[in-house]
Protein backbone atom coordinates (compact mmCIF):
# COMPACT_ATOMS: atom_id res chain seq x y z
CA UNK A 1 0.00 0.00 0.00
CA UNK A 2 1.67 3.15 -1.16
CA UNK A 3 -0.87 5.44 -2.75
CA UNK A 4 -0.71 9.22 -3.26
CA UNK A 5 -2.01 10.16 0.19
CA UNK A 6 0.31 7.80 2.04
CA UNK A 7 3.28 9.07 0.05
CA UNK A 8 2.31 12.66 0.87
CA UNK A 9 2.61 11.93 4.59
CA UNK A 10 5.87 9.98 4.32
CA UNK A 11 9.32 11.43 4.96
CA UNK A 12 11.09 8.70 2.96
CA UNK A 13 14.11 10.05 1.13
CA UNK A 14 14.04 13.38 2.96
CA UNK A 15 16.88 14.81 5.03
CA UNK A 16 15.68 16.75 8.07
CA UNK A 17 17.81 19.00 10.26
CA UNK A 18 16.56 19.27 13.85
CA UNK A 19 18.13 21.70 16.29
CA UNK A 20 17.68 21.31 20.04
CA UNK A 21 17.56 17.57 19.46
CA UNK A 22 19.32 16.66 22.71
CA UNK A 23 16.11 16.91 24.75
CA UNK A 24 12.40 17.67 24.92
CA UNK A 25 10.43 18.49 21.80
CA UNK A 26 13.49 18.49 19.53
CA UNK A 27 14.42 14.97 20.57
CA UNK A 28 10.90 13.62 20.03
CA UNK A 29 10.64 15.35 16.64
CA UNK A 30 13.94 13.76 15.53
CA UNK A 31 12.84 10.31 16.69
CA UNK A 32 9.42 10.64 15.01
CA UNK A 33 10.93 11.89 11.72
CA UNK A 34 13.33 8.94 11.62
CA UNK A 35 10.43 6.54 12.24
CA UNK A 36 8.71 8.05 9.23
CA UNK A 37 11.68 7.39 7.00
CA UNK A 38 13.76 10.56 7.16
CA UNK A 39 17.53 10.81 7.41
CA UNK A 40 18.34 13.12 10.29
CA UNK A 41 20.96 15.75 10.96
CA UNK A 42 20.62 16.45 14.67
CA UNK A 43 22.29 19.11 16.70
CA UNK A 44 22.35 20.16 20.34
CA UNK A 45 24.72 21.57 22.92
CA UNK A 46 25.09 18.52 25.14
CA UNK A 47 27.10 15.81 23.33
CA UNK A 48 26.11 12.99 25.68
CA UNK A 49 22.39 13.73 25.47
CA UNK A 50 22.63 14.26 21.72
CA UNK A 51 24.18 10.78 21.48
CA UNK A 52 21.21 9.39 23.44
CA UNK A 53 18.85 10.89 20.84
CA UNK A 54 21.02 9.53 18.04
CA UNK A 55 20.83 6.04 19.58
CA UNK A 56 17.03 6.21 19.38
CA UNK A 57 16.82 7.09 15.66
CA UNK A 58 15.40 4.34 13.45
CA UNK A 59 17.25 3.70 10.18
CA UNK A 60 20.78 4.61 9.18
CA UNK A 61 22.82 7.49 7.81
CA UNK A 62 21.94 10.01 10.52
CA UNK A 63 24.55 12.49 11.63
CA UNK A 64 24.98 14.47 14.83
CA UNK A 65 26.76 17.77 15.29
CA UNK A 66 27.37 19.10 18.78
CA UNK A 67 26.95 22.86 18.51
CA UNK A 68 25.94 25.96 20.43
CA UNK A 69 23.95 27.86 17.84
CA UNK A 70 24.36 31.19 19.58
CA UNK A 71 27.99 31.01 18.36
CA UNK A 72 28.64 31.96 14.74
CA UNK A 73 31.46 29.39 14.23
CA UNK A 74 29.20 26.59 15.45
CA UNK A 75 26.47 27.65 13.01
CA UNK A 76 29.08 27.68 10.26
CA UNK A 77 30.24 24.18 11.21
CA UNK A 78 26.65 22.88 11.24
CA UNK A 79 26.02 24.52 7.87
CA UNK A 80 29.03 22.74 6.42
CA UNK A 81 27.89 19.37 7.79
CA UNK A 82 24.43 19.83 6.24
CA UNK A 83 23.92 19.05 2.57
CA UNK A 84 20.72 18.73 0.53
CA UNK A 85 18.32 19.46 3.39
CA UNK A 86 14.57 18.98 2.75
CA UNK A 87 13.37 20.15 6.12
CA UNK A 88 14.60 22.19 9.06
CA UNK A 89 13.03 22.24 12.52
CA UNK A 90 14.38 24.98 14.77
CA UNK A 91 13.43 24.08 18.28
CA UNK A 92 16.15 24.64 20.80
CA UNK A 93 15.54 27.12 23.57
CA UNK A 94 14.21 27.33 27.07
CA UNK A 95 11.91 29.55 29.01
CA UNK A 96 13.12 32.53 31.03
CA UNK A 97 10.48 34.43 32.97
CA UNK A 98 10.70 38.01 34.05
CA UNK A 99 8.14 40.75 34.61
CA UNK A 100 9.16 43.69 32.44
CA UNK A 101 9.62 46.00 35.46
CA UNK A 102 12.36 43.71 36.80
CA UNK A 103 13.83 42.88 33.39
CA UNK A 104 17.65 42.80 33.25
CA UNK A 105 19.52 43.61 30.08
CA UNK A 106 21.54 40.39 30.46
CA UNK A 107 18.42 38.22 30.49
CA UNK A 108 16.89 40.03 27.53
CA UNK A 109 20.12 39.70 25.56
CA UNK A 110 20.35 36.00 26.39
CA UNK A 111 16.73 35.50 25.26
CA UNK A 112 17.43 37.34 22.03
CA UNK A 113 20.57 35.33 21.28
CA UNK A 114 18.98 31.97 22.02
CA UNK A 115 15.44 32.34 20.73
CA UNK A 116 15.83 34.78 17.89
CA UNK A 117 19.36 35.37 16.67
CA UNK A 118 20.39 31.70 16.66
CA UNK A 119 17.48 30.25 14.60
CA UNK A 120 17.37 33.24 12.25
CA UNK A 121 21.10 33.31 11.56
CA UNK A 122 21.29 29.52 11.19
CA UNK A 123 18.53 29.79 8.58
CA UNK A 124 20.53 32.54 6.90
CA UNK A 125 23.62 30.30 6.80
CA UNK A 126 21.70 27.40 5.28
CA UNK A 127 20.09 29.61 2.64
CA UNK A 128 23.34 31.36 1.77
CA UNK A 129 25.11 28.00 1.45
CA UNK A 130 22.25 26.84 -0.79
CA UNK A 131 21.74 23.60 1.12
CA UNK A 132 17.93 23.74 1.38
CA UNK A 133 16.34 21.83 -1.47
CA UNK A 134 13.49 23.09 -3.64
CA UNK A 135 10.08 22.30 -2.09
CA UNK A 136 11.76 22.13 1.29
CA UNK A 137 10.10 23.12 4.54
CA UNK A 138 11.38 25.32 7.37
CA UNK A 139 9.62 25.03 10.72
CA UNK A 140 10.23 27.38 13.64
CA UNK A 141 9.17 26.13 17.06
CA UNK A 142 7.09 28.95 18.47
CA UNK A 143 4.64 28.88 21.33
CA UNK A 144 1.12 30.14 21.93
CA UNK A 145 2.95 33.00 23.65
CA UNK A 146 3.81 34.25 20.16
CA UNK A 147 0.10 35.12 19.91
CA UNK A 148 -1.11 35.83 23.45
CA UNK A 149 -0.10 37.90 26.47
CA UNK A 150 0.84 36.15 29.70
CA UNK A 151 2.15 37.74 32.89
CA UNK A 152 5.93 37.47 33.20
CA UNK A 153 6.47 35.91 29.77
CA UNK A 154 7.30 39.17 27.98
CA UNK A 155 10.87 38.45 26.83
CA UNK A 156 10.02 34.97 25.52
CA UNK A 157 6.74 36.11 24.00
CA UNK A 158 8.51 38.95 22.19
CA UNK A 159 11.13 36.65 20.65
CA UNK A 160 8.48 34.14 19.49
CA UNK A 161 6.38 36.97 18.02
CA UNK A 162 9.51 38.24 16.34
CA UNK A 163 9.95 34.88 14.68
CA UNK A 164 6.41 35.18 13.27
CA UNK A 165 7.66 38.27 11.44
CA UNK A 166 10.59 36.28 10.06
CA UNK A 167 8.25 33.44 9.06
CA UNK A 168 5.95 35.73 7.06
CA UNK A 169 8.70 37.58 5.22
CA UNK A 170 10.79 34.49 4.55
CA UNK A 171 7.68 32.67 3.26
CA UNK A 172 7.34 35.33 0.58
CA UNK A 173 11.06 35.35 -0.21
CA UNK A 174 11.27 31.57 -0.63
CA UNK A 175 7.96 30.97 -2.43
CA UNK A 176 9.57 31.09 -5.90
CA UNK A 177 11.62 28.01 -4.89
CA UNK A 178 8.47 26.47 -3.37
CA UNK A 179 10.16 26.33 0.03
CA UNK A 180 7.55 26.78 2.77
CA UNK A 181 8.15 28.54 6.07
CA UNK A 182 5.86 27.95 9.03
CA UNK A 183 5.74 27.78 12.79
CA UNK A 184 4.27 25.45 15.35
CA UNK A 185 2.67 27.17 18.33
CA UNK A 186 2.16 24.64 21.10
CA UNK A 187 0.69 25.56 24.42
CA UNK A 188 1.93 23.73 27.53
CA UNK A 189 3.73 20.44 26.86
CA UNK A 190 5.14 19.20 30.16
CA UNK A 191 8.75 18.36 29.29
CA UNK A 192 10.74 17.69 32.50
CA UNK A 193 13.48 20.21 31.66
CA UNK A 194 11.07 23.12 31.36
CA UNK A 195 8.30 22.14 33.76
CA UNK A 196 9.83 19.68 36.24
CA UNK A 197 8.18 16.41 37.20
CA UNK A 198 4.48 16.22 36.33
CA UNK A 199 2.83 15.21 39.62
CA UNK A 200 0.17 16.39 42.08
CA UNK A 201 2.60 18.82 43.72
CA UNK A 202 3.42 20.56 40.44
CA UNK A 203 1.02 23.46 40.92
CA UNK A 204 1.89 25.48 37.79
CA UNK A 205 1.29 22.42 35.61
CA UNK A 206 -1.96 21.48 37.29
CA UNK A 207 -3.22 25.03 36.91
CA UNK A 208 -2.32 24.96 33.22
CA UNK A 209 -4.07 21.63 32.78
CA UNK A 210 -7.37 23.13 33.97
CA UNK A 211 -7.15 25.88 31.35
CA UNK A 212 -6.93 23.38 28.46
CA UNK A 213 -10.19 21.66 27.47
CA UNK A 214 -8.26 18.66 26.08
CA UNK A 215 -5.62 18.71 28.81
CA UNK A 216 -1.92 19.19 28.15
CA UNK A 217 -0.06 17.97 25.08
CA UNK A 218 2.74 15.45 24.68
CA UNK A 219 6.00 15.80 22.74
CA UNK A 220 4.57 13.22 20.30
CA UNK A 221 1.59 15.50 19.56
CA UNK A 222 3.98 18.30 18.63
CA UNK A 223 6.12 15.88 16.61
CA UNK A 224 3.03 14.88 14.60
CA UNK A 225 2.40 18.54 13.82
CA UNK A 226 6.01 18.86 12.69
CA UNK A 227 5.68 15.78 10.45
CA UNK A 228 2.64 17.31 8.74
CA UNK A 229 4.51 20.57 8.13
CA UNK A 230 7.67 18.76 6.90
CA UNK A 231 5.90 16.30 4.60
CA UNK A 232 4.63 17.01 1.09
CA UNK A 233 1.11 16.89 2.55
CA UNK A 234 1.58 20.56 3.50
CA UNK A 235 3.23 21.73 0.26
CA UNK A 236 0.65 24.58 -0.06
CA UNK A 237 0.88 25.75 3.57
CA UNK A 238 3.21 28.68 4.13
CA UNK A 239 3.62 31.78 6.27
CA UNK A 240 1.45 30.55 9.12
CA UNK A 241 1.79 28.77 12.43
CA UNK A 242 0.03 25.59 13.47
CA UNK A 243 -1.54 26.28 16.85
CA UNK A 244 -1.64 23.22 19.11
CA UNK A 245 -3.30 24.13 22.37
CA UNK A 246 -5.84 21.51 23.40
CA UNK A 247 -8.62 24.02 22.75
CA UNK A 248 -7.35 26.76 25.08
CA UNK A 249 -7.55 29.12 22.07
CA UNK A 250 -5.60 32.23 21.39
CA UNK B 1 2.33 1.80 7.28
CA UNK B 2 1.51 0.16 10.60
CA UNK B 3 -1.75 0.38 12.54
CA UNK B 4 0.10 2.51 15.10
CA UNK B 5 0.67 5.19 12.46
CA UNK B 6 -0.96 8.34 13.94
CA UNK B 7 -1.76 9.65 10.45
CA UNK B 8 -3.59 6.49 9.38
CA UNK B 9 -7.38 6.58 9.16
CA UNK B 10 -7.71 2.78 9.21
CA UNK B 11 -10.65 1.72 11.33
CA UNK B 12 -12.28 5.14 11.16
CA UNK B 13 -15.66 5.88 9.55
CA UNK B 14 -15.81 9.36 8.05
CA UNK B 15 -18.77 11.25 6.61
CA UNK B 16 -17.89 13.80 3.92
CA UNK B 17 -20.61 16.11 2.61
CA UNK B 18 -20.23 17.78 -0.76
CA UNK B 19 -18.32 14.72 -1.94
CA UNK B 20 -19.70 14.93 -5.48
CA UNK B 21 -17.12 17.50 -6.55
CA UNK B 22 -14.14 19.69 -5.76
CA UNK B 23 -12.65 19.73 -2.28
CA UNK B 24 -15.20 17.32 -0.79
CA UNK B 25 -14.58 14.79 -3.52
CA UNK B 26 -10.83 14.85 -2.98
CA UNK B 27 -11.17 14.67 0.82
CA UNK B 28 -13.22 11.49 0.40
CA UNK B 29 -10.70 9.97 -2.02
CA UNK B 30 -7.67 10.85 0.15
CA UNK B 31 -9.35 9.64 3.36
CA UNK B 32 -10.06 6.31 1.68
CA UNK B 33 -6.40 6.13 0.61
CA UNK B 34 -5.44 6.60 4.27
CA UNK B 35 -7.63 3.62 5.17
CA UNK B 36 -10.94 5.18 6.22
CA UNK B 37 -14.40 3.83 5.50
CA UNK B 38 -16.38 6.62 3.89
CA UNK B 39 -19.96 7.79 3.98
CA UNK B 40 -20.13 10.22 1.07
CA UNK B 41 -23.01 12.58 0.49
CA UNK B 42 -23.79 15.01 -2.32
CA UNK B 43 -26.65 16.50 -4.27
CA UNK B 44 -25.73 15.23 -7.72
CA UNK B 45 -26.09 11.44 -7.50
CA UNK B 46 -24.29 10.78 -10.79
CA UNK B 47 -21.19 12.72 -9.77
CA UNK B 48 -21.43 11.25 -6.27
CA UNK B 49 -21.38 7.77 -7.82
CA UNK B 50 -18.26 8.79 -9.76
CA UNK B 51 -16.53 9.79 -6.50
CA UNK B 52 -17.76 6.58 -4.88
CA UNK B 53 -16.20 4.53 -7.68
CA UNK B 54 -12.81 6.14 -6.99
CA UNK B 55 -12.71 5.22 -3.29
CA UNK B 56 -10.02 2.70 -2.36
CA UNK B 57 -10.98 -0.10 0.01
CA UNK B 58 -14.36 -1.50 0.94
CA UNK B 59 -17.42 -0.82 3.02
CA UNK B 60 -18.07 2.73 1.82
CA UNK B 61 -21.61 4.00 1.40
CA UNK B 62 -23.08 6.85 -0.65
CA UNK B 63 -25.99 9.03 0.25
CA UNK B 64 -27.69 11.35 -2.26
CA UNK B 65 -28.88 14.32 -0.21
CA UNK B 66 -29.69 18.00 -0.67
CA UNK B 67 -28.64 19.41 2.69
CA UNK B 68 -30.53 22.66 2.15
CA UNK B 69 -33.59 20.48 2.98
CA UNK B 70 -34.18 19.49 6.61
CA UNK B 71 -35.66 16.11 5.62
CA UNK B 72 -32.42 15.22 3.84
CA UNK B 73 -30.35 16.30 6.86
CA UNK B 74 -32.52 14.10 9.08
CA UNK B 75 -32.27 11.18 6.67
CA UNK B 76 -28.48 11.47 6.50
CA UNK B 77 -28.12 11.82 10.30
CA UNK B 78 -30.29 8.73 10.75
CA UNK B 79 -28.59 6.66 8.07
CA UNK B 80 -24.91 7.52 8.44
CA UNK B 81 -24.22 5.13 11.32
CA UNK B 82 -21.55 5.69 13.96
CA UNK B 83 -18.80 8.04 12.78
CA UNK B 84 -15.25 8.89 13.83
CA UNK B 85 -15.00 11.88 11.54
CA UNK B 86 -17.33 14.39 9.94
CA UNK B 87 -16.26 16.81 7.20
CA UNK B 88 -18.60 19.60 6.16
CA UNK B 89 -17.32 20.28 2.65
CA UNK B 90 -20.68 20.96 0.96
CA UNK B 91 -21.16 24.60 0.11
CA UNK B 92 -22.25 27.01 -2.56
CA UNK B 93 -20.86 30.27 -3.82
CA UNK B 94 -22.45 33.03 -5.84
CA UNK B 95 -21.19 36.51 -6.55
CA UNK B 96 -23.45 39.47 -5.88
CA UNK B 97 -22.53 43.09 -5.11
CA UNK B 98 -23.80 44.20 -1.72
CA UNK B 99 -26.44 46.57 -3.10
CA UNK B 100 -28.02 43.66 -5.01
CA UNK B 101 -28.12 41.15 -2.13
CA UNK B 102 -31.62 39.79 -1.59
CA UNK B 103 -33.17 37.91 1.32
CA UNK B 104 -33.65 34.97 -1.01
CA UNK B 105 -29.95 34.84 -1.85
CA UNK B 106 -28.98 35.09 1.81
CA UNK B 107 -31.43 32.33 2.73
CA UNK B 108 -30.03 30.11 0.01
CA UNK B 109 -26.38 30.80 0.92
CA UNK B 110 -26.84 30.41 4.67
CA UNK B 111 -29.08 27.39 4.26
CA UNK B 112 -26.31 25.48 2.43
CA UNK B 113 -23.19 26.93 3.99
CA UNK B 114 -24.21 27.48 7.64
CA UNK B 115 -27.52 25.85 8.58
CA UNK B 116 -26.72 22.53 6.89
CA UNK B 117 -23.39 21.88 8.67
CA UNK B 118 -24.74 23.13 12.01
CA UNK B 119 -27.97 21.13 11.83
CA UNK B 120 -26.33 17.98 10.49
CA UNK B 121 -23.82 18.13 13.36
CA UNK B 122 -26.67 18.70 15.80
CA UNK B 123 -28.62 15.76 14.33
CA UNK B 124 -25.63 13.42 14.62
CA UNK B 125 -24.81 14.57 18.16
CA UNK B 126 -28.43 14.16 19.27
CA UNK B 127 -28.34 10.56 18.05
CA UNK B 128 -24.87 10.05 19.62
CA UNK B 129 -23.50 9.05 16.23
CA UNK B 130 -20.03 10.59 16.65
CA UNK B 131 -17.76 8.22 18.57
CA UNK B 132 -15.38 9.22 21.37
CA UNK B 133 -12.20 10.66 19.87
CA UNK B 134 -14.13 11.83 16.81
CA UNK B 135 -13.14 14.86 14.78
CA UNK B 136 -15.54 17.38 13.23
CA UNK B 137 -14.14 19.54 10.47
CA UNK B 138 -15.69 22.58 8.81
CA UNK B 139 -14.40 23.73 5.44
CA UNK B 140 -14.60 27.49 5.73
CA UNK B 141 -12.88 29.82 3.23
CA UNK B 142 -10.41 32.64 3.47
CA UNK B 143 -13.12 34.89 2.07
CA UNK B 144 -14.23 35.00 5.72
CA UNK B 145 -11.19 37.11 6.56
CA UNK B 146 -10.43 38.75 3.22
CA UNK B 147 -13.85 39.67 1.82
CA UNK B 148 -13.21 39.88 -1.93
CA UNK B 149 -15.57 42.05 -4.01
CA UNK B 150 -19.14 40.82 -4.43
CA UNK B 151 -18.78 38.00 -1.91
CA UNK B 152 -20.76 39.61 0.93
CA UNK B 153 -23.17 36.71 1.38
CA UNK B 154 -20.55 34.00 0.82
CA UNK B 155 -17.92 35.61 3.06
CA UNK B 156 -20.48 36.14 5.82
CA UNK B 157 -21.57 32.51 5.62
CA UNK B 158 -18.00 31.22 5.81
CA UNK B 159 -17.16 33.55 8.70
CA UNK B 160 -20.19 32.22 10.57
CA UNK B 161 -18.61 28.75 10.63
CA UNK B 162 -15.74 30.04 12.76
CA UNK B 163 -18.05 31.12 15.56
CA UNK B 164 -20.10 27.94 15.31
CA UNK B 165 -16.99 25.76 15.45
CA UNK B 166 -15.47 27.53 18.47
CA UNK B 167 -18.62 27.04 20.55
CA UNK B 168 -19.24 23.51 19.33
CA UNK B 169 -15.70 22.43 20.20
CA UNK B 170 -16.09 23.69 23.76
CA UNK B 171 -19.43 21.92 24.17
CA UNK B 172 -18.34 18.51 22.85
CA UNK B 173 -14.93 18.27 24.52
CA UNK B 174 -16.46 16.28 27.39
CA UNK B 175 -17.52 13.60 24.89
CA UNK B 176 -13.93 13.46 23.69
CA UNK B 177 -14.75 15.15 20.39
CA UNK B 178 -12.77 17.81 18.56
CA UNK B 179 -13.96 20.49 16.13
CA UNK B 180 -11.83 22.61 13.80
CA UNK B 181 -12.01 24.77 10.68
CA UNK B 182 -9.82 24.71 7.62
CA UNK B 183 -9.82 27.94 5.62
CA UNK B 184 -8.64 27.31 2.05
CA UNK B 185 -7.46 30.03 -0.29
CA UNK B 186 -7.97 29.73 -4.08
CA UNK B 187 -8.07 26.05 -5.05
CA UNK B 188 -8.55 24.59 -8.53
CA UNK B 189 -12.18 23.38 -8.27
CA UNK B 190 -15.40 23.52 -10.33
CA UNK B 191 -16.62 26.22 -7.89
CA UNK B 192 -13.67 28.42 -8.79
CA UNK B 193 -14.27 27.81 -12.51
CA UNK B 194 -17.88 28.89 -12.25
CA UNK B 195 -16.94 32.02 -10.31
CA UNK B 196 -14.49 32.89 -13.05
CA UNK B 197 -17.21 32.50 -15.65
CA UNK B 198 -19.53 34.80 -13.72
CA UNK B 199 -16.98 37.60 -13.88
CA UNK B 200 -14.96 37.02 -10.71
CA UNK B 201 -11.45 38.38 -10.44
CA UNK B 202 -10.24 34.99 -9.21
CA UNK B 203 -7.46 34.77 -11.80
CA UNK B 204 -5.99 37.92 -10.32
CA UNK B 205 -6.10 36.45 -6.82
CA UNK B 206 -4.53 33.22 -8.01
CA UNK B 207 -1.67 35.31 -9.38
CA UNK B 208 -1.32 36.94 -5.97
CA UNK B 209 -0.87 33.56 -4.28
CA UNK B 210 2.88 33.12 -3.66
CA UNK B 211 2.70 29.34 -4.24
CA UNK B 212 0.15 29.60 -7.08
CA UNK B 213 -3.31 28.07 -7.26
CA UNK B 214 -3.87 25.20 -4.82
CA UNK B 215 -4.96 21.69 -5.72
CA UNK B 216 -7.85 19.87 -3.98
CA UNK B 217 -5.23 17.43 -2.58
CA UNK B 218 -3.65 20.26 -0.58
CA UNK B 219 -6.88 20.76 1.34
CA UNK B 220 -7.57 17.02 1.50
CA UNK B 221 -4.21 16.32 3.19
CA UNK B 222 -4.85 19.07 5.75
CA UNK B 223 -8.23 17.39 6.36
CA UNK B 224 -6.52 14.00 6.81
CA UNK B 225 -4.25 15.56 9.45
CA UNK B 226 -7.22 17.09 11.30
CA UNK B 227 -9.21 13.83 11.14
CA UNK B 228 -6.35 11.59 12.23
CA UNK B 229 -5.09 10.98 15.76
CA UNK B 230 -1.96 12.94 14.79
CA UNK B 231 -3.99 16.07 15.64
CA UNK B 232 -5.58 14.68 18.83
CA UNK B 233 -4.46 17.73 20.84
CA UNK B 234 -5.88 20.26 18.35
CA UNK B 235 -9.39 21.60 18.77
CA UNK B 236 -11.12 25.00 18.27
CA UNK B 237 -8.45 25.74 15.67
CA UNK B 238 -8.85 27.77 12.50
CA UNK B 239 -6.15 26.69 10.08
CA UNK B 240 -5.30 28.66 6.95
CA UNK B 241 -4.21 26.65 3.89
CA UNK B 242 -3.73 29.24 1.18
CA UNK B 243 -0.34 28.98 -0.51
CA UNK B 244 0.69 32.19 1.25
CA UNK B 245 -2.13 34.35 -0.19
CA UNK B 246 -2.81 36.14 3.09
CA UNK B 247 0.80 36.39 4.26
CA UNK B 248 1.14 39.95 2.92
CA UNK B 249 -2.32 40.91 4.25
CA UNK B 250 -3.27 41.94 7.77
CA UNK B 251 -6.41 39.84 7.88
CA UNK B 252 -6.91 40.50 11.59
CA UNK B 253 -6.90 44.28 11.17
Amino acid sequence: MNNAAQKAFSLNGKTILVTGASSGLGRQIAIACAQRGARLVITGRNAARLQETHDQLAGTGHIQVTADLTIAEDRERLGQASTAIDGVVLCFGGQMLSPIRQLKEDLMTAMYRTHFLAPVMLTQRLLQANVINKQGSIVFMLSTSAHIGTRGVGPYSAMKSGLLGIIRCLAIELAPRRVRVNGISPSVVPTPQLWGEDNEQNEPLNKERQRHPLGLGTPQDVANGAIYLLSDASRWVTGTSLVMDGGAVL
Amino acid sequence: MSAADPFSLAGKRILVTGASSGIGRQIAISCAQMGAQLVVSGRNVERLAATFAELEGEGHIQFGADLSRQEDIDRLAAGAGVLDGLVHAAGISKLAPFRLISRMQLDEMFSSNVYAPMLLTKGLLAKKRIANGGSILFISALASHVGPLATGAYSASKAALLGAMRTLALEVVKQGLRANCIAPGYVRTPMLDSLNQSGGSIDEHAKLTPLGLGEPEDIAYAAVFYLSDASRWITRNYFIVDGGLTVPMDIYA
